[in-house]
């Protein structure tokens, strides 16, 4: 057996892909680059893919990754080559390698995440006003934010510990526009998604924001541990 | 891409990706001036027109020729359509993003009635106007083609023309004609003389009906422009190893309906069942080779990255070389994990045995169409199939393990009596007899029959063409009928909406008057009518009254045989003494061989000079 992580990134012309299509379109892009996936054993086998984080729709991402297995000895090298030959414009390996036998599975090497956010504003502000909200967001000891149980219980969890940084790119701001960069952080396999992070934040400071669907979200990087 | 669009409007509807054209095989041309610029329409979502057969195939075909760009277009979603309305954004085709009324052509596909007023509602969303007579001289030629075009009546307001029958030839003629007429600089006029003299194609205009006033019949229908023939012959291809088939086939991102490779393994149908329409229009029956459909599928699969193929046609099982191919299939691809699926397969028509070795993990239940509930109806149908067939293929079916049968049937066909509609829930309680005969030990432990109807809806060319729907209220009561005597736990019954079946068949066997109720229905907001939650009975019933027309007049009157059709003009090889003949046959309850046992003559040898069937 061959397992093999890829390094990817998906720009503009893919990004309003949801998660599941876009884990079927690699299964084929496998298939039309001729490469040959492992399948799991059982009833109903399913091919051995594995991705580290799910993408919503609408983020543009330049550091996502996965795993496959492939029954073929083929270098990381070649792989790449050959599946950025079958890739659709918006998705492409940018880095491939070998996984040593006992590597730890991608969710379970998810270290750290950094985005950039650009959002409207609803009213006029400065940049003044928003670095100090900010700070004095990041100063809370806790944020409690509700969230909904598997079995839809609703409970308040704090979410303060995965919060790495919060800053303003203030030169970046012009027209309403502004450029929120966050940092997160992994804390067993657990981490806030952005948006309702950026969701709480606005409550903060008066639904300064305007959180719709056009908000753009980047991940920039996503940290492994090693 | 546009990026206003894809920054502001997508973002904000579902299935977002599904109004870019930017899947994996989707053509894109950089246009000039001597570019032919083709938007193919499918009046339905993006995942049900992707899964449609007759799109792949003149897609592929128009984008090989270097001067053409076809592209695709489908109807929004009401949430796109909403935010297409609030910017005041035309409806665009997918790969150029755009607005469709900028093209040379667009070309619908006629699937199926219920599509109609979305057909409208697209001209109203490309801003293109929706009658021909009002159209202007730089808009688009708004054409059609597909099953419904046989009865083209009823859209005639709406199209410059309609190609009757299989397209591939006469597409690409009408394209060379086009490009002689673009260079020619001439008037809308022009190229719509010109191209009616091609065989195959009706240009509606240059023909009109008068009507008895008293009865409101057709009195005469003839041309009124000398070039117009009087009868318009359907066109078919001959060769279907010859014929264009696609391989870079567009890969969609969404999950669509039939989301699998779909290789068409014939045309045409042997049976003659005297319901069906496809099996009249589409004759004569014409296969592809096994090395042809065995080359087809591995290039498509090379090109795709699909693992499913399914071998599509109207009865799959009637496939001359059905066991051979499949062994060569499932020999080729089991290790490759590509699963094989065969749709439309007729009771008698495939072994239990072979339906094993495809279908190797069990997903789901398996569909068979006895149609009727007693020999005798299904006698007056000639669907020829018997309930110790229907018996003994279940019987092997629970054997192998399946436990999940569906029984469809149609309600409301000719000389139908209540015994008839308790026949489908008797027919209903021997399955489950005979599941009980199976050993304990092999047969699956979850039992569930479920016995599925539709009211049946006559069409044109059919030899019920000429008989009435049932009523409404008729449908209702026998439902209801079939209801109280399913007496079993183990048995479900579904029915479809017979508002629906009443509208369709309407429209399946409507004239020319019919396009001012399309208009009103559109303006009162009716649009996929076939999707359940947006079918409102109510406003098209509104839609006729305001346009001074009964709607009984076209779904539930018997017609005699002297009355002059609305498509009599069509011919379709088949002949209208067969289609008769047949009406009577049924009448009788006598069953007419299928085509490959006796010919019977339908006509379609001496349609086309020196063609043979079965040969």
């Amino acid at each position: 057996m061959n397992k093999i992580r890829f390094k990817f990134k998906r720009t503009k012309e893919l990004r309003l892909l949801s998660h599941l299509d876009q884990q079927r379109l690699f299964q084929r892009a496998l298939r039309r680059g001729n490469l040959n996936v492992a399948y799991s054993q059982g009833f109903n086998p399913h091919p051995k893919i594995a991705f580290g984080l799910a993408m919503s729709v609408g983020l543009i991402s330049d550091c996502e990754y996965g795993d496959v297995v492939l029954t073929d000895e083929i270098s990381s090298e070649l792989f790449k080559e050959k599946m950025n030959r079958v890739l659709p414009k918006g998705l492409s390996i940018i880095e491939a390698f070998q996984c040593e036998e006992g590597t730890s599975s991608l969710s379970a090497s998810l270290l750290k995440s950094q985005y950039l956010i650009r959002v409207k504003l609803k009213r006029e502000s400065t940049n003044q006003v928003l670095t100090r909200a900010i700070n004095d967001y990041l100063d809370k000891p806790t944020i409690l934010m509700d969230k909904r149980t598997k079995k839809g219980k609703m409970i308040q969890r704090d979410i303060r510990c995965f919060i790495e940084d919060i800053r303003l790119n203030d030169n970046k701001s012009e027209n309403g526009i502004i450029e929120i960069e966050i940092d997160l952080k992994y804390i067993d396999q657990q981490c806030i998604k952005p948006e309702l992070l950026l969701e709480n934040f606005n409550e903060s400071i008066n639904d300064l924001l305007i959180i719709d669907p056009t908000i753009e979200i980047y991940r920039k990087n996503l940290i492994l541990k090693k | 891409m546009n990026n206003y669009i894809e920054k502001n409007i997508l973002p904000c509807v579902t299935k977002p990706i599904t109004y870019l054209g930017n899947e994996v095989n989707a053509v894109h041309k950089t246009p000039d001036l001597d570019m032919i610029r083709f938007a193919f329409a499918f009046p339905d979502t993006y995942e049900v027109g992707m899964s449609h057969l007759g799109m792949k195939i003149l897609y592929g075909l128009l984008n090989e020729q270097p001067n053409i760009w076809c592209e695709r277009v489908f109807a929004p979603w009401i949430d796109m359509e909403e935010e297409l309305r609030k910017h005041d954004l035309a409806l665009y085709a997918l790969e150029s993003m755009d607005p469709i009324n900028t093209f040379d052509f667009v070309g619908f596909t006629l699937q199926y009635e219920m599509s109609f007023s979305n057909i409208i509602n697209m001209l109203e969303l490309g801003k293109i106007t929706k009658k021909t007579i009002d159209r202007k001289e730089d808009e688009p030629f708004v054409i059609a083609g597909g099953p419904c075009a046989y009865n083209p009546e009823p859209l005639s307001d709406f199209f410059d023309f309609f190609v009757i029958g299989e397209a591939e030839d006469v597409l690409l003629e009408i394209m060379d004609a086009y490009r002689l007429f673009k260079k020619a600089n001439g008037k809308r006029q022009d190229f719509l003389k010109t191209i009616a003299a091609i065989e195959g194609i009706y240009v509606p205009s240059f023909y009109e009906t008068n009507y008895d006033p008293d009865l409101g019949t057709i009195t005469s229908f003839k041309p009124i422009e000398s070039i117009a023939p009087a009868v318009i012959k359907k066109r078919f291809i001959e060769d279907m190893d010859k014929v264009y088939y696609p391989e870079k086939i567009v890969v969609s991102y969404i999950e669509t309906v039939h989301d699998r490779v779909s290789y068409e393994i014939f045309r045409g149908c042997t049976r003659g069942c005297r319901f069906c329409q496809a099996g009249m229009i589409y004759r004569p029956m014409r296969e592809k080779s096994v090395d042809t459909i065995q080359n087809g599928i591995r290039n498509i699969i090379d090109a795709t990255g699909y693992d499913e193929v399914s071998l599509s046609s109207l009865s799959s099982g009637d496939y001359s070389q059905i066991e051979p191919l499949i062994h060569n299939l499932v020999d080729e691809y089991d290790d490759k994990k590509v699963g094989i699926s065969l749709p439309s397969l007729r009771i008698d028509s495939v072994s239990i045995e072979m339906l094993e070795e495809i279908q190797k993990v069990r997903k789901a239940g398996l569909t068979f169409a006895p149609e009727a509930g007693t020999q005798r109806m299904r006698d007056v149908i000639n669907k020829g199939v018997t309930e110790e067939n229907l018996i003994d293929t279940v019987r092997t079916a629970f054997e192998k393990g399946w436990g999940h049968i569906k029984l469809y049937f149609m309600i409301g066909l000719p000389g139908e009596t209540l015994e008839d509609i308790e026949g489908i829930a008797r027919l209903g309680h021997k399955t489950v007899d005979t599941y009980y005969g199976v050993d304990k030990e092999i047969r699956d432990k979850n039992l569930k029959i479920v016995l599925s109807t539709a009211s049946f809806v006559p069409k044109a060319f059919t030899p019920f063409q000429w008989i009435g729907q049932n009523t409404r209220e008729t449908f209702k009561e026998k439902q209801n009928y079939l209801k109280s005597h399913i007496k079993d736990r183990k048995i479900s019954y579904s029915w479809h909406d017979s508002g629906v079946s009443f509208l369709e068949a309407v429209f399946a066997r409507g004239d020319r008057r019919l396009g001012e109720v399309l208009l009103k229905a559109q303006e009162k907001g009716c649009r996929f009518d076939g999707w359940g939650e947006h079918f409102q009975f109510e406003k098209w019933m509104e839609a006729f009254d305001e346009a001074g027309i009964d709607p009984n007049f076209y779904a539930t009157r018997d017609r005699d045989y002297e009355e002059i059709l609305p498509w009599d003009f069509i011919n379709i090889g088949v002949t209208k003494e067969f289609l008769m003949n047949e009406n009577e046959k049924a009448k009788d309850a006598l069953l007419t061989q299928f085509c490959r046992e006796k010919c019977a003559n339908c006509g379609i040898m001496s349609f086309k000079e020196g063609w043979r069937c079965n040969e």
